[in-house]
């Protein structure tokens, strides 16, 4: 796959006129104002049929489930991977938060409840998350443990009865001060003297308003404004069997903490490739037509050499970053996957690509790349994120490496 | 119920347009898509035929068996689309494309015809009205609203002054006007279902027509030449000394605007 096929050129047709009529006009009060996403994002679910879709998907999951079969439920021959990844690049043309929000929302909240749900936690709380009728949050990051979610967690559940009590801080978690449902990741304290950094890892699925959940307000952040994040604080919180991910403690892929967080990590990076092209794509567009019109020493700034550098720089990444996208979009279709450390290489050197683009986006524009206004400031601040959140560069770098020296 | 709605496929009018040096027509030879104008009209056919067992089909005329413009409005909802192409049009003026036209709807035997008022990048207008004329049909322009009473049509149809109410028999030929209707976007089931919609591909000697009939051949009109237009003056700039609200009105009463 070197281009769009004409049917993705028509899907990427509609939903960049969906993003220019009902997102760009909006943009201010998404990034500034106190307007969260999701509304805007079940417009998008409802005009383009989405949430017809992800029923569709819901219910072609749960019928493998209950069939006790193992593995994808993509249809025959692979899915096709450019439906969730051009709405990505689109977006990003104006508001990556906005896929943040829906991101973590339908795929980690969500697609870890249907991986390793039963029947019964699907129907529950899975449907609503994919459909976008409830906002989901995955909460694993603390305020001690980032790159070290797993081992460095001190969040606890501890066994009373056929309930467990769950104690402990989350931060950084996406969605955190609106979520209906949140994904929540606790060691297992049994009573026993094993180490806190060896413990087993459970998942819990808990509902807003339980008594001793608390969600903050939206932290101020560098960027990424449109995507609310913000802190949860658990003390106390009860819950009963029926919310333990696979109602079991030994669930492989289910409430296995370690098995259920690690499988996001493939889908997740290859999205944020997704959000790098997107990005990329608009500064550079609005370098080059910057670069025709602005005039300096009266000839266009585009005349001058170290500006074309620039230029051919962004296009360079642009071309390598699309190439990647295609190559996983072509994967996909053959039904394949990208190993670990495949989508670790692909996120390091889209994020890093993303982030130089929108720093010389801004160099490009002087002083007018410093203004709102010129709208490159807001993709630099928001660019900076894709090399630190779904695992930092030197985490990417630590996966890419272990599988090159484990061959 | 059956609809057709005639769809001009027309040259992206965000790329830079370019005439063919030896007739000054359009160039057409690139990728077309559907003009925009005519959204209006297939959302409106798709609003009035949403019964059971209602269809609306889309007739459209273009060179080099050109669909892309099609298969947006098939996206939208249309069940099918009808295709005239066929080298003998090149150099159609309007009377000649309305013959093609009528003869392809004809053959969808429809009850209703909806067309835009004009396309963008034609603008003679004049076409819809001919093919109704050709069909031996009503036809009743700038509609701002219109629905079905039996075997009628109630059009509320735009005015200066405001609107008037046209009631006529079907099958009559509409034309809607720009912002009639909010278009949809195609889902992306309808944009994947669109590529296996059937289109019929046309050509001229399909319809019964003679070539002689159609194309720069029919044509009763010749391109001679092609100018470029006067460059725009710098207008006039009035400077607020506490008598600009005096002067704008002065001036507009110049123009006969007020």
């Amino acid at each position: 796959m070197f281009e769009w096929s004409e049917e993705q050129l028509a899907i990427r047709d509609t939903v960049r006129r969906f993003v220019e009529e009902e997102i760009k006009p909006i943009v201010d009060e998404l990034e500034h104002g106190d307007t969260p996403p999701y509304e805007v994002i079940r417009k998008l679910y409802a005009t383009f049929g989405l949430d017809a879709m992800a029923r569709d998907s819901f219910k072609r999951q749960l019928e493998r489930k209950q069939s006790g079969a193992t593995g994808s439920a993509r249809p025959e021959g692979g899915g096709d991977a450019a439906l969730t990844l051009i709405p990505i690049i689109e977006l990003c043309h104006y508001c990556p938060g906005i896929v943040t929000a829906l991101g973590v929302s339908t795929g980690l909240a969500g697609g870890t409840i249907m991986k390793g749900g039963t029947p019964a936690q699907m129907e529950r709380w899975g449907l609503d998350l994919l459909t976008m009728d409830k906002i989901g949050a995955w909460a694993i990051t603390e305020p001690d443990s980032g790159s070290d979610a797993l081992g460095g967690m001190k969040s606890t559940a501890k066994r009373d009865g056929d309930e467990y009590i769950l104690n402990g801080n989350k931060t950084f978690i996406t969605n955190g001060p609106y979520a209906d449902t949140i994904v929540f990741y606790a060691k297992l304290d049994d009573g026993s003297e094993t180490p806190l950094r060896q413990r087993q890892v459970l998942t819990f699925i808990l509902d807003k308003g339980m008594p001793g959940l608390e969600q903050s307000k939206p932290f101020r952040k560098m960027g990424l404004h449109s995507s609310p994040t913000g802190e949860l604080f658990l003390t106390d919180v009860r819950a009963g069997r029926d919310r333990l991910l696979g109602e079991s403690e030994g669930t492989p892929g289910g409430s296995e903490g370690r098995e259920s967080a690690k499988g996001n990590f493939t889908t997740e990076r290859a999205g944020v490739a997704a959000m790098s092209l997107g990005l990329i794509e608009e500064c550079l567009k609005l370098s080059v037509a910057y670069a025709k019109d602005r005039l300096l020493w009266e000839r266009p700034i585009a005349e001058f050499q170290l500006i074309q550098l620039k230029l051919a720089r962004m296009e360079v990444a642009r071309l390598n970053v699309e190439n990647l996208v295609f190559r996983h979009i072509e994967m996909s279709s053959k039904g394949k996957s990208l190993t670990l450390a495949e989508a670790s290489a692909m996120k390091l050197y889209s994020a890093q690509a993303a982030s130089d683009v929108a720093m010389e986006a801004v160099q490009l524009f002087g002083g007018n790349g410093y203004m709102s206004e010129f709208r490159v400031e807001q993709l630099a601040r928001d660019a900076k994120v894709f090399q630190i959140y779904a695992g930092t560069d030197e985490i990417q770098v630590t996966h890419i490496a272990r599988d090159l020296l484990g061959r | 119920m059956n609809v057709v709605v005639c769809v001009k496929q027309i040259p992206d009018p965000v790329a830079p347009g370019a005439l063919d040096p030896g007739t000054n027509t359009l160039n057409r030879s690139g990728k077309l898509i559907m003009d925009d104008s005519d959204n209006y009209g297939v959302e409106m056919a798709l609003q009035l035929a949403g019964g059971e067992g209602d269809e609306v089909t889309l007739v459209s005329m273009a060179p080099g068996g050109e669909t892309s413009g099609l298969r947006t409005g098939l996206a939208m909802g249309a069940a099918k689309a009808i295709l005239i192409s066929d080298e003998a049009l090149a150099g159609s003026d309007a009377l000649g494309t309305a013959k093609v036209l009528a003869a392809a709807i004809a053959r969808a035997n429809p009850d209703l015809i909806v067309m835009a008022t004009e396309s963008t990048d034609g603008y003679t207008g004049t076409l819809p009205v001919q093919v109704a004329e050709l069909m031996g049909l009503p036809s009743v322009t700038f509609a701002k609203a219109i629905s079905i009473e039996g075997s009628t049509i109630k059009v509320e149809r735009q005015t200066e002054a405001g609107f008037d109410e046209v009631v006529c028999p079907m099958p009559a030929v509409v034309t809607v006007t720009a912002g009639v209707v909010e278009p949809r976007y195609p889902s992306f089931k309808g944009i994947m279902a669109a590529k296996s919609k059937p289109v019929e591909n046309l050509t001229v000697a399909d319809l019964g027509l003679d070539a002689s009939q159609v194309g720069s051949a029919g044509s009763g009109q010749e391109i001679t030449d092609v100018s470029e237009s006067e460059a725009r003056g710098s207008g006039e700039i009035v400077v607020d000394e506490g008598d600009g609200a005096q002067r704008v009105v002065a001036f507009l009463e110049q123009l006969k605007v007020i």
